[in-house]
């Protein structure tokens, strides 16, 4: 297995903004593809031989079988394609994809890319009821609810059993926005202080509108092979450490909150993905061994809930934790450098490929020196679907 | 020569964003047109197994789903329990419980009539049905400054057409 473990090859993004007018969402794809093969130097994409396509929703993007619409784009034809899809959690999903797509043997490179126009070409209110379609739709979704109302249900629940507070997730929406301010490709950083958060427009309480995370227009993309391919092909391979992609774990959870009755505070899916991720990387005390993370921040609070299921501190210590400044920059595990969901953005089938992109930077030393993390020789991303229905943890590390 | 009118068409500008700066490689594909598209989508939506809850609300009657092997109750029902794997049957419930956490909404999901003729905020309630072993998601019609996780609520039924059947109820405070 060891010798087929992938490695990142190119890494590529566009920006992400609230709303791309200059792009369909194949534009999208074109710009982040360009962007990670470039950055792989490579000349053409004639040598890769496969392609994942990555994107959540066909209502959003006015488009099916992106897949095949965008080899025929990018010039991939006849390579193989194959599309991936699990909610917020598709960009991460389909990089795990790509790690048994490559294990297999099934090919050699593996060209993985994620898009979605999520932004401004159809109202809140639109965007909205499309996101329901992927709740229970003839159960919450038809009395009214939210996505944002079923975090907050489930925040309220984490509030009453551990004692968190408003201003300790109010905290993760101030860092994750001023982290933004030193990505110059995120979608809305923000100079804001935790009153402004607790005083905002209250849209589902305790959740108010700067503890949620941002629709986007982006993509992202990654190239992922062999060993052996990347030093074929890939004239920058030799140049920059090696980053493994040596863990990836995923795990399911009830579609309702309500079915996980007694267990509301927490995601079991999240919990179980990072102990099978840990398990394969090798990792026993993930606070200590993990040196920066892209954790999923859809609503301030869910970082807290997410530091607690990925085992960094214990369940109900994660409000305590994150006050203290343990995942700010500086801190002992910096979390969401880039800005995060609230402050980078979030168009979903790019979200986890963007994530991973920002930790491969990370362990390369290549981000804007504002925001790199020092010495960061592992880092792990989490997303997730729903409300944890689908969670993925991906790991990857410097090997030089 | 004057361009021809279309009607879909809501703008057209050279769109520059500031991170193209001054070297920007798709400089000759900056014009951009953007025109209105429709999609509407109506369904003839089966509930399937689900029918029957549906059904006897109208009757002004709360049922979930038992297993018959594990003894578990299930609200929402599920035709099959996910534990055993075996089919489950109907039971009916009093329709009485307790709050067991709650979002206070300012802004909803307008996906019907229902919905629409709200006035906001209004509070999703996830309530543990006396004789349930899961939480059912509805609307707790109350003040919500007077709601508190494990106060005692009960299934109102609707009294006036209602478009979506699970309209056919909401909660509320549960009387003295």
């Amino acid at each position: 297995m060891a010798e087929r473990v992938p490695v990142v090859v190119g890494v590529g993004m566009t920006p992400f903004a609230a709303n791309r007018e200059d792009c369909t969402v194949r534009d999208l794809a074109v710009e982040a593809v360009l962007d990670c093969v470039r950055d792989a130097g490579l000349e053409t994409l004639a040598a890769v031989q496969h392609g994942l396509t990555s994107y959540e929703s066909d209502h959003f993007n006015r488009q099916m079988t992106l897949g095949a619409i965008l080899h025929d784009t990018l010039g991939l034809n006849p390579t193989p394609n194959v599309r991936v899809e699990g909610g917020g959690a598709t960009g991460a999903l389909a990089l795990r994809t790509a790690w048994a797509y490559l294990q297999s043997g099934l090919c050699d490179s593996m060209l993985v890319y994620g898009c979605e126009t999520n932004g401004k070409r159809i109202s809140a209110q639109t965007a909205n009821q499309l996101f329901a379609l992927s709740a229970d739709v003839d159960w919450e979704m038809m009395v009214g609810g939210t996505y944002t109302a079923f975090y907050a249900a489930m925040m309220r629940a984490h509030m009453e059993k551990y004692g968190t507070q408003r201003e300790h997730f109010a905290h993760v929406a101030v860092r994750n926005r001023r982290n933004a301010a030193n990505n110059p490709i995120a979608q809305k950083p923000m100079d804001i202080t935790v009153a402004d958060v607790l005083n905002a427009r209250p849209i589902a309480e305790p959740y108010t509108l700067l503890d949620c995370s941002l629709l986007s227009d982006g993509a992202a993309a990654m190239l992922l092979a062999t060993r052996e391919w990347a030093a074929q092909h890939s004239p920058r391979y030799a140049e920059r450490p090696v980053v493994a992609f040596t863990g990836t774990g995923c795990g399911t959870d009830t579609m309702r909150l309500g079915d996980r009755y007694p267990h509301l505070t927490n995601f079991a899916g999240k919990r179980a993905a990072a102990q099978q991720a840990y398990r394969m990387a090798g990792i026993s005390d993930p606070l200590a061994e993990i040196d920066v993370a892209e954790l999923y921040d859809s609503y301030s609070g869910v970082e807290i809930q997410a530091v607690e299921d990925l085992g960094f501190v214990g369940e109900g210590e994660g409000g305590a934790a994150v006050v203290a400044g343990t995942f700010d920059h500086g801190g002992q595990l910096p979390v969401n450098p880039s800005g995060g969901l609230l402050g980078r953005g979030a168009p979903v089938g790019a979200t986890g490929i963007a994530q991973a992109v920002e930790v491969v930077q990370q362990l390369w030393g290549a981000v804007n020196p504002a925001r790199q993390v020092a010495d960061a020789r592992r880092g792990l991303t989490d997303t997730h679907a729903g409300i944890g229905s689908i969670c993925v943890v991906n790991i990857f590390e410097r090997q030089d | 020569m004057s361009s021809a009118s279309v009607e879909s068409v809501i703008e057209q500008k050279t769109v520059q964003p500031a991170w193209a700066g001054t070297d920007d490689p798709w400089e000759a594909f900056r014009q951009v047109e953007i025109i209105t598209l429709e999609l509407t989508q109506q369904y003839r939506h089966s509930l399937g197994k689900y029918s029957r809850f549906f059904i006897e609300l109208a009757n002004k009657q709360f049922y979930g789903t038992r297993c018959s092997n594990c003894e578990r109750v299930y609200t929402p029902p599920r035709p099959l329990c996910p534990d055993c794997l075996h089919i489950t049957g109907w039971t009916r419930l009093p329709g009485t419980g307790a709050l067991m956490t709650y979002a206070v909404m300012h802004f909803a999901s307008e996906v019907n009539d229902d919905v629409r003729r709200m006035s906001m905020p209004i509070i999703l309630a996830y309530v543990l049905l006396d004789g349930s072993s899961t939480l059912f998601p509805h609307l707790l019609k109350a003040d919500p400054q007077a709601v508190h996780t494990g106060m005692r609520v009960q299934v109102a039924y609707a009294d006036a057409p209602v478009q979506h059947p699970i309209h056919l109820m909401h909660f509320v405070a549960s009387e003295a």
